[in-house]
């Protein structure tokens, strides 16, 4: 399964096919992770908050290929995706394993993805250079096998999500 | 004289290690310091505090690699509501993770803010296996470097500081899954059931 992932609508309803799924993560209602714990030691593999959030990070898991979308703020993803992104831990045991001599949580059934990223926003060089250490750390803890950040202003946000769905195709 | 706003940012603030970490820096700062909680709705009542303090000290867990929805978000307040003088920021970040190091870019990501805002950054305290070291027999190291980050906060230092349980690696992470064993055995949860490969369908 492939994902797009966004945190603001895209009109890009002729780009989906069987076996991508688009999210629009603005029109959910996900609350902030609060830190509790209960997906690795009450109810593992299972957010204890019942909102749109559960709907999300299973697909998160069984996806092979996704497209992050996100404004950019402070070098790392706007509101909107970070909290999902938080939100998605119960895809993670509690256990820690080493992954390339760092240590880092065990994964529960999450297929290994190839990420783009599609990073929007009037960002600077340096807030591109801690974007890209942060999404370097988030390969090891997001599953990513590789990666791509695709840096564009607001404006070219969906002319940019076509053509990594184009790249998906050859 | 430096005068100290702390601001736990944690999810779980009330009960946080990042609390455990702003009481021990609190014990041992020899500044005036004035502790709060960030929460869903005070963000805009706690930047109009921030007025009058010297610095400001952020106390944070690490989220998804970077700083936690609850700083992001009140980052984006204090950005618009900035104080007239602005404070030097310092910040403790803790991960449960093994490597303090593993909290680089969230110290880089409130450096950015600092240096889109205009707020002078001071020094920073990153601490690995932030999630259990004050339960064990090395929790005087994190006790101590706390204690060093308040000395550099008083003087005026900018200085990275980091520190984690001294064990090998392996030792660790051993230490670490019978720390979450008798978590989830609390909860009447087994180790089976936690280290279950499946998610919920929806």
């Amino acid at each position: 399964m492939k994902l797009i992932l966004s945190d603001t609508p895209l009109n890009i309803s002729s780009e989906i096919s069987n076996g991508i799924k688009y999210i629009d993560l603005s029109e959910l209602k996900i609350a902030n992770c609060v830190g509790c714990f209960g997906c690795w030691t009450k109810t593992p593999g299972k957010c204890v908050i019942r909102d749109d959030a559960v709907k999300v990070y299973p697909l998160i898991a069984a996806s092979d290929a996704v497209i992050y979308v996100s404004r950019i703020k402070y070098g790392g993803y706007d509101t909107v995706m970070k909290t999902m992104l938080e939100r998605a831990i119960p895809i993670q045991m509690a256990f820690i394993r080493l992954l390339d001599g760092e240590t880092h949580h065990v994964q529960r059934a999450v297929a290994l993805k190839k990420a783009v990223i599609i990073a929007y926003g009037d960002t600077g060089e340096e807030e591109r250079e801690v974007f890209r250490r942060l999404v370097e750390r988030n390969a090891k803890n997001m599953s990513f096998k590789s990666w791509r950040i695709v840096f564009v202003n607001e404006n070219e946000t969906e002319s940019a999500v076509r053509e990594a769905v184009k790249e998906w195709r050859k | 004289m430096a005068e100290i706003i702390i601001l736990n940012a944690s999810p779980r603030a009330p009960k946080s290690n990042s609390k455990l970490y702003a009481d021990i820096f609190i014990k041992n700062c020899k500044e005036k310091t004035e502790y709060y909680n960030i929460s869903k709705n005070n963000h805009t009542e706690l930047c109009g505090k921030i007025n009058g303090f010297t610095d400001l000290l952020f106390v944070f867990p690490l989220y998804a690699d970077g700083i936690p929805s609850t700083l992001l978000g009140f980052l984006k307040t204090l950005e618009k509501n900035p104080p007239e003088k602005k404070p030097t920021v310092s910040v403790i970040v803790n991960c449960g993770f093994f490597e303090p190091a593993q909290n680089d870019t969230a110290v880089d990501m409130v450096k950015l803010f600092c240096a889109q805002n205009g707020f002078p950054f001071g020094s920073a305290l990153q601490i690995g296996s932030g999630e259990a070291i004050l339960d064990t027999p090395f929790r005087s190291f994190a006790e101590r470097k706390i204690k060093m980050l308040a000395g550099c906060i008083s003087d005026g230092k900018q200085r990275v500081l980091k520190t984690t349980m001294p064990l090998p690696k392996r030792i660790f992470i051993r230490a670490s899954t019978s720390y979450w064993l008798e978590y989830g055995r609390k909860n009447g949860v087994t180790e089976e059931e936690m280290r279950t490969m499946s998610i919920e369908k929806f």
